[in-house]
């Protein structure tokens, strides 16, 4: 007990104390060096926040009208982040059609765009796989494949973070800046990851990605409809991944790759309705799972027709 | 500021630390602590939560009419599909009223009038390539009594908004996956009242495989 309080009264004397030397700076350079005094405010702020799952509703409006306010100042770009929480009675899962899919890339390309992906780096969420016939794993087939498909004698296989029911790479990261929320999607506090990879090492899907560099946007291509814990910008050192589309899901919408899909290869939706379609799927079609039997119990299923 | 970031890691484990058992006396808690070790694995044996234990227990029908689905509200032009899913009513996207030259009466009339080429100019860019050996006529779909309907084998009239019924024919076990939902897709929304694309949305019917083509993009081999 005495170590949490030591702990909170060192913590609280830091934030004061650096809060001194803040609005001494803000004071002292008054817009010039660092930019305007109130972005330099907000950002000061920003550093101060707290974890997204301790923050209360009311910390949640605050970081996030700062995140806007941010980024019309800075970027000159007006965007709406969101916080909608999960539903009740939700939980998402996803098919993926094997005998469908052509090796389109539609969905590839439409998951950048969707999700504000680093054009630079090429940054993708969905790796397509070309497999030969009577291949099984991922790990067979070719994720680079450039030429007119389908190619005779091969099929596609879509590989994306499936979401796992016991996700490894939660338990790996060190500052809990990962987690699974209670619609099953599995997400992260950009602002809390310290970029140390251990999540991409537990991950055994390869389900995660790192910005490297700072991630690059063209200014037209921004996509605007944001989720605090989905699409919002992030900074070079940060993992990111892909999180079924939060800021469209948590709408009511399928994601971006389900609606781009030209094929309808892939099926989105509720695995508690017993009517949706995943559950059609489940029931009627044999289904298999990637590496079941590491128990990470992914809510990420394939199936042919 | 990384520093920072481990709050609430330290967090955690301050939490963690409380929970300790102080085993004060071994040989009596030595009991106990088989006792605590047999009760856990029987609690995570029963409550493994998987996934699919999740599912299996989920029965209860979506009220269609609260939550999420409430805010939701149907795509334009839709029209009520004539047999229900394993949910109940659900609706697809109207063709005809995608087909700029509808109605077809406007020039199949019923008296004849002989103009040279005509099926040329105006369908000529139909290319057939649909039914394998056995190469569908326009007939075979196209009703030829009234231009406005399709026909089906058995000469009953299809509405186009309705060609699931006349794809279906040959196409039952698709049409089947369609109903249930493991062919084609929704429109937009995974909740709210269920609407889905109609096989013309993504099918050419007249030459339905998807033609060979480049890829939108490419990947470059991950870090
Ligand atoms: S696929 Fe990888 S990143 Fe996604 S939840 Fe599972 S372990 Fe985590
Ligand atoms: S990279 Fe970020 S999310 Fe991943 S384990 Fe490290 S701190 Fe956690």
């Amino acid at each position: 007990m005495s170590d949490k309080k030591k702990q909170i009264t060192r913590r609280s004397f830091l934030k004061t104390a650096a809060a001194a030397t803040g609005t001494a700076t803000i004071a002292g350079c008054s817009g010039g060096l660092l930019g305007s005094s109130e972005a330099f405010a907000l950002e000061f702020q920003e550093y101060f926040k707290e974890h997204y799952r301790l923050m209360t509703d009311e910390e949640r409006t605050d970081t996030i009208e700062r995140l806007e306010r941010l980024s019309e100042i800075k970027k000159n770009t007006t965007i709406d982040i969101d916080s909608t929480k999960p539903q009740e009675n939700v939980l998402y899962g996803y098919a993926f059609n094997v005998t469908r899919c052509e090796g389109f890339m539609e969905c590839v390309d439409a998951c950048v765009k969707e999700n504000n992906l680093d054009r630079e780096s090429k940054n993708q969420y969905i790796r397509i796989f070309e497999m030969e016939n009577g291949e099984m794993l991922p790990d067979q087939g070719d994720g680079k494949f450039f030429h007119q498909v389908p190619r005779k004698g091969h099929f596609y296989m879509g590989v994306q973070c499936f979401q796992c029911e016991n996700p490894p790479c939660v338990k790996a990261c060190p500052t809990k800046a990962t987690w699974k929320e209670k619609d099953g999607i599995v997400v992260v506090d950009y602002d809390w990851c310290i970029g140390c990879r251990y999540c991409m090492a537990a991950c055994p899907y390869w389900g995660r990605r790192f910005n490297w560099n700072q991630p690059q946007i063209p200014k037209k291509e921004v996509n605007k409809k944001q989720h605090y814990l989905g699409n919002r910008s992030r900074v070079r050192g940060m993992m990111e991944k892909c999180t079924f589309c939060i800021q469209r899901s948590r709408k009511g919408k399928v994601t971006a790759c389900v609606e781009a899909c030209p094929t309808g290869a892939r099926v989105f939706g509720n695995l508690l309705d017993p009517d949706s379609e995943i559950r059609f799927v489940l029931k009627n079609k044999k289904v298999y799972r990637l590496k079941e039997d590491l128990g990470t119990d992914p809510k990420f299923w394939y199936f042919n027709d | 500021m990384y520093l920072l970031r481990w709050k609430v890691f330290l967090k955690e484990r301050t939490v963690n630390r409380i929970g300790v058992v102080n085993l004060k006396n071994l040989k009596k808690t030595k009991y106990f602590f088989g006792i605590v070790i047999i009760t856990f694995f029987a609690f995570t044996a029963f409550s493994s939560e998987g996934v699919v234990s999740k599912i299996k227990n989920a029965n209860k029908k979506t009220d269609k009419s609260t939550g999420i689905h409430k805010s939701i509200s149907l795509p334009k032009n839709v029209v009520k599909v004539k047999e229900d899913y394993q949910g109940g009513v659900f609706y697809t996207k109207s063709r005809k009223s995608e087909i700029t030259r509808y109605k077809c009466s406007s020039c199949h009339k019923t008296q004849k009038k002989v103009m040279k080429n005509a099926a040329n100019i105006t369908h000529g860019d139909i290319q057939v390539v649909h039914g394998g050996k056995n190469k569908l006529e326009c007939n075979t779909c196209h009703s030829k009594n009234d231009r406005n309907f399709l026909v089906t084998a058995k000469g009953t009239k299809v509405d186009f908004d309705h060609v699931y019924n006349l794809c279906g024919q040959c196409h039952f076990r698709q049409k089947k996956d369609w109903i249930g939902g493991a062919h084609g897709k929704r429109i937009t929304y995974w909740a709210g009242e269920r609407a889905v694309k109609n096989c013309t949305a993504c099918h050419n019917p007249h030459s339905p495989l998807f033609k060979k083509r480049w890829p939108k993009t490419y990947s470059v081999p991950l870090k």
